[in-house]
């Protein structure tokens, strides 16, 4: 499953990181990095991220 | 005293804790141009949109308003409440209340809602549209803000005055008057727990597949979700949006009064609301600061802040800094940059979603029903600073 998210909507917040810690993270620099190709058995968090997502800057499929 | 950033004389000086003081002052606005950063007898107040939108998720700060009832010297079931739920939990405790709730406030949620909340606008409108007046906090804001919450979480709306009072009397405390509203405080606090604590017994009996449900369920696991923690979130989700939705729909008519062009043309092209919604966040948000608080030392902007420092990061100077938006006045089709009536990070408002579908709604069927709004008496306000909003407006319209 491929996860893109669009970071000229995206602020920040973290609420993915919170929702799918395995998926999304914050490096050092304090910018957002994700996994662009997960596992199917991950398919409930990154749902559950993108719902979260306050700017809904998560597509996922 | 040692010097530090608190007590730099350079710095513009702001009186947050007066009930007097106002964001929307030409005060702040001079300090905005004096500096980018002011003092306060709370910490300190951030007034710039570039600041604002990176210290609301600066890794060295927390969320600061956990210690808003020690920084007003108030202890009791209120400060006992407000200092563990969800909004002052940080790091694993918070991801885990957060992933907990948050399917009870999805995006998917406003599709299935947003029906019931025309129906619920549309009965409030109907009891007062043809006497061309009202009370439009007592008539319309108060009902439909609870209204809504009685939807969510399943309860009867003929419930909705008792909450909506609980949640008004809670909501003082968030107000620079915290300690003399205390009593009316605590025995709300008090009120509402009784309420939930019935309302959960009930809903144990009865099993229902919805926000409430969903808590009884993860409460099977005292680990996942205590007892205590389950109170205090449906405690959250009441309080926490009838105030809110109240005073910030009731901001949004006042801020229409004073523009009846807008609110004219929001009438003739309704698919404007949600941006409406926006953009009354924008200039009269009902939370009109977001506070934060040093973890540990750091710099910024080579300033020193020290841990412990609380930073108010004042929302509403900050979305109408010249810097940002040349032209601030209200326009509900001007192209703008996200407010923060909502925070952000990761404490970003858990309702947001409903808060925005609900008001969209409201002010969609408001605009098209109650033409040329004006005040018909003296609007009654809390105090400016902190979460503010009207008490009561009468209003008067011509019906549509």
């Amino acid at each position: 499953m491929k996860v893109d998210v669009d970071m000229s909507i995206c602020l920040l917040h973290g609420q993915c990181v919170i929702a799918a810690p395995a998926v999304f993270s914050f490096d050092d620099a304090g910018d957002l990095v994700w996994v662009a190709e997960v596992d199917e058995g991950l398919r409930a968090d990154v749902e559950a991220a993108a719902d979260a997502c306050p700017e809904q800057a998560i597509t996922f499929g | 005293m040692t010097e530090t950033v608190l007590t730099a004389p350079e710095l513009p000086w702001l009186d947050l804790a007066d009930p007097a003081f106002s964001i929307r002052s030409q005060e702040v606005m001079a300090a905005r141009e004096q500096a980018w950063l002011a003092r306060t007898p709370y910490g300190l107040a951030v007034l710039r949109y570039d600041d604002v939108q990176k210290l609301l998720r600066h890794p060295k700060l927390r969320q600061g308003s956990y210690r808003w009832p020690a920084l007003n010297n108030v202890t009791g079931h209120f400060a006992r409440w407000w200092e563990s739920m969800l909004l002052s939990q940080e790091g694993d405790n918070h991801a885990r209340l957060r992933r907990m709730a948050n399917p009870a406030f999805s995006p998917k949620l406003i599709t299935t809602l947003a029906p019931r909340f025309t129906e619920l606008a549309t009965m409030l409108i109907d009891r007062f549209a043809a006497k061309g007046e009202c009370d439009f906090i007592a008539d319309f804001t108060e009902p439909y803000a609870t209204g809504v919450i009685c939807e969510l979480l399943g309860l009867p709306f003929a419930r909705w005055r008792e909450l909506a009072d609980i949640a008004g009397e809670m909501g003082l405390a968030l107000g620079v008057t915290f300690r003399q509203d205390l009593p009316t405080i605590e025995a709300a606090t008090q009120r509402l727990f009784a309420y939930v604590e019935e309302l959960v017994e009930a809903r144990r009996a009865a099993p229902k597949d919805d926000f409430i449900g969903m808590l009884i369920k993860a409460n099977e696991d005292k680990a996942q979700l205590s007892d205590q923690e389950m109170l205090d979130m449906i405690v959250l989700a009441i309080f926490g949006g009838i105030d809110t939705t109240r005073n910030q729909l009731g901001l949004a008519m006042a801020t229409f009064v004073e523009h009846p062009a807008q609110w004219a043309l929001l009438a003739e092209r309704p698919e404007l609301a949600r941006a409406a919604v926006e953009e009354v966040m924008r200039v009269r948000p009902t939370v009109t600061w977001v506070t934060r608080e040093a973890v540990e030392d750091f710099t910024y902007n080579d300033t020193p802040i020290k841990a412990g420092t609380t930073v108010h990061l004042l929302s509403q100077s900050a979305t109408s800094d010249p810097r940002v938006f040349e032209d601030a006045s209200f326009d509900i089709t001007a192209e703008r940059k996200p407010h923060f009536g909502f925070g952000g990070g990761a404490h970003h408002c858990l309702g947001h979603f409903i808060a925005r579908g609900d008001m969209t709604e409201a002010l969609k069927l408001l605009a098209t029903r109650l033409k040329n709004p004006r005040y018909a008496g003296e609007v009654s306000w809390l105090p400016d600073s902190g979460n503010t909003g009207a008490i009561s407006m009468p209003l008067a319209f011509d019906p549509a």
